[in-house]
């Protein structure tokens, strides 16, 4: 039952990693590799801050804002210097990992006895647990709907519109090169705050914590497009990010319920998402659709 | 909005109100079988080696794995994030004890559990780490055992051993805390015993290899000292292969190492780390508070020799130092 509750608050903090990376991943069509650097970033930031004794609510805020900076660097590496997005991103993710040293001056932060986002009055009466789910609903609120507010302006259609077709936004006049930068730049920004989210819930920031990240973030997406196969709006979209997020939370709770070695964890992982990929391809062969008629597609 | 993530957000919501309502109202029941979690930051064999210990600690205060207590043993295989799950899984069965190899693992527990009693087993800064604020009272519901290495044992050893040693190479991973730590530690100290010190630090196990050659080139050390460093334990070929080239003999803290390759160390037996762990488990499951058990240190080593690797560096072992070692190749 706990550890239900607690997969449940730890998909919800986790889904901002989700959330990040649909903006790069599928709105823009790039696999962003500096996120695996982002997120730490935004850990050792509001770690480093938080211990200094700066507002946890302030200290995830810094954490975002640096990691649109990281963010911003990928851009510029990919629109300005031409470097393709896969290896902007890498340099980016490498040279973050040498900055996070530096920012926590040591390779693991801990914030044992320190006043946290998910230890404050204000939700020490909930029961175990629940701190990290009322933290996580809040933020995670806020952050679908300002991004979702954010695709309906015009500056989010341009960039919409540039993740179609780049060729075809520049026609109509979109600076696409400040787009693609701009969405780098909020995505990494939204990662940043997912990794100072987590790093406070966790208690300690780590040089180490953005191995794999990638990967935890593309199941929220896939899991999620996997479960609500409808056409959905871009905000509904964003929901079943948060949504893929916690199940796919449930998944590795129960992977380790059934006795699994925790060795074989990063496989089941890839196991699932390979799995989840496939699946639409299974569907159209094996004709499933058929079988269950969708409502509301047209 | 779509009625299938209305369906999911209500399910979802109504099930959070039902536990958040029992959450409320259950009472602990007393148990008869002591529970107790265990929470290994990697697979190592040092780690493992406290584990054991640890089992055979208990065992001396009276507690049987199978007859009056329950381990739940998990292992997070240096993944940061299963850390999280696994102590919140410990605190969800409501263990009567919880323990923490390596510090990372000790961390998480420390955050997560709030009543029960904490336990770290071989962390080397813990204050650092603000596991505890100080060694002899421990305040909040953590204590432990320290595996700091004793280091000053090591450097007269050294001497000892090489009469002419001026300046040592020092090798660590920068991202591991305990070896920053130690490595550092042994700085000042090689220092205060008028050594030089040449410390190099790598971020990963690949690049080994040529920071060993860039700190052995030119013979600029007389002597290599490694401190206690899981990732270099891992990788104690590629240095040795370095150093066995150019001759130079690699002063380890940790048996094993020394067993790979490293000429002698003044280590500290994992596996007495996890005994004494025990104890001081077994103490606090029979009703001693946390309070009460101070900070425990390992306070002498065991000096190992590698006979085999002295005669490969045509190093004559003293007969002081020979006489109170334990030979391994």
């Amino acid at each position: 039952m706990g550890v239900i509750i607690s997969a449940i608050g730890q998909g919800i903090i986790w889904s901002l990693l989700g959330i990040g990376l649909y903006l790069s991943f599928r709105i823009l069509n790039f696999p962003d590799m500096t996120v695996e650097g982002t997120f730490p970033l935004g850990a050792a930031v509001s770690v480093t801050l938080v211990t200094q004794g700066v507002n946890p609510v302030l200290a995830i805020i810094i954490a975002g804002i640096i990691g649109g900076v990281a963010g911003l660097i990928t851009g510029l590496l990919y629109t300005k210097g031409q470097i393709p997005i896969l290896l902007a991103g890498i340099l980016t993710m490498t040279a973050t990992y040498s900055i996070n040293l530096r920012i926590m001056g040591q390779a693991n932060k801990s914030l044992l006895g320190v006043k946290t986002l998910f230890n404050n009055q204000f939700v020490n009466w909930l029961p175990d647990n629940f701190p990290t789910i009322g933290v996580g609903i809040v933020i995670v609120i806020v952050i679908v709907a300002s991004v979702a507010w954010f695709l309906q302006t015009e500056l989010g259609q341009a960039f919409i519109a540039t993740g179609d077709n780049q060729t075809m936004a520049w026609a109509l006049g979109i600076n696409s090169d400040a787009m693609v930068t701009l969405g780098l730049i909020i995505s990494n920004a939204l990662i940043a705050l997912g990794g100072a989210l987590v790093a406070q819930n966790n208690g300690f920031a780590d040089v180490n914590m953005g191995i794999g990240i990638i990967v935890v973030a593309l199941a929220s997406i896939i899991i999620g497009e996997v479960v609500y196969t409808d056409k959905l709006t871009l905000t509904e979209r964003l929901i079943t990010v948060v949504i893929g997020s916690i199940l796919y939370r449930f998944v590795l709770v129960a992977v380790l319920a059934f006795g699994f070695d925790a060795n074989d964890l990063n496989l089941f992982s890839a196991v699932i998402l390979g799995l989840a990929l496939l699946l639409p391809k299974f569907r159209h062969s094996l004709n499933i659709a058929k079988l269950f008629p969708q409502k509301g597609a047209k | 909005m779509n009625i299938k993530i209305k369906l999911t957000i209500i399910a979802m919501t109504l099930f959070l109100g039902g536990a958040a309502v029992r959450a409320s109202f259950t009472a602990d029941a007393k148990k008869e079988v002591k529970t107790v979690g265990v929470l290994q930051f990697m697979t190592h064999p040092a780690l493992h080696q406290i584990y054991t210990g640890i089992e055979a600690g208990l065992a001396e205060e009276g507690y049987h794995v199978g007859d009056n207590l329950k381990i739940d043993f998990k292992n997070a295989q240096g993944d940061q994030s299963n850390l999280k799950t696994m102590a919140t899984r410990f605190d969800s069965e409501n263990v009567d004890l919880a323990v923490g190899i390596a510090t990372p693992a000790a961390i998480s527990l420390a955050n997560t559990l709030q009543k029960q009693p904490v336990i770290f087993a071989g962390s080397t800064n813990p204050i650092g780490s603000k596991l505890v604020t100080n060694y002899e009272h421990p305040v909040g519901n953590v204590t432990g055992v320290l595996d700091q290495a004793p280091l000053k044992a090591q450097i007269s050893m050294m001497k000892e051993m090489l009469p002419n040693l001026k300046t040592v190479g020092v090798l660590y991973t920068s991202s591991d805390d305990s070896a920053t730590t130690e490595a550092l530690k042994f700085k000042k100290l090689a220092k205060q015993n008028g050594l030089k010190t040449k410390v190099a630090s790598v971020a990963s196990s690949n690049d080994i290899n040529q920071t060993v050659l860039q700190l052995i080139s030119n013979h600029q050390v007389d002597a290599l000292f490694i401190p206690t460093d899981n990732s270099i334990a891992g990788a104690m070929n590629t240095v040795i292969k370095n150093t066995d080239a150019a001759k130079i003999p690699v002063f380890p803290t940790v048996d094993t190492m020394v067993k790979q390759g490293g000429l002698a160390a003044e280590a500290i037996n994992q596996k007495e780390i996890g005994i004494k762990t025990g104890r001081m488990m077994g103490r606090i499951l029979s009703g001693k508070t946390v309070k009460s058990q101070s900070v425990e240190f390992m306070q002498e080593g065991h000096l190992v020799i590698n006979q085999e690797q002295a005669d490969r560096l045509g190093i004559s072992v003293p007969k002081e130092l020979s006489q109170r070692a334990r030979f391994i190749h």
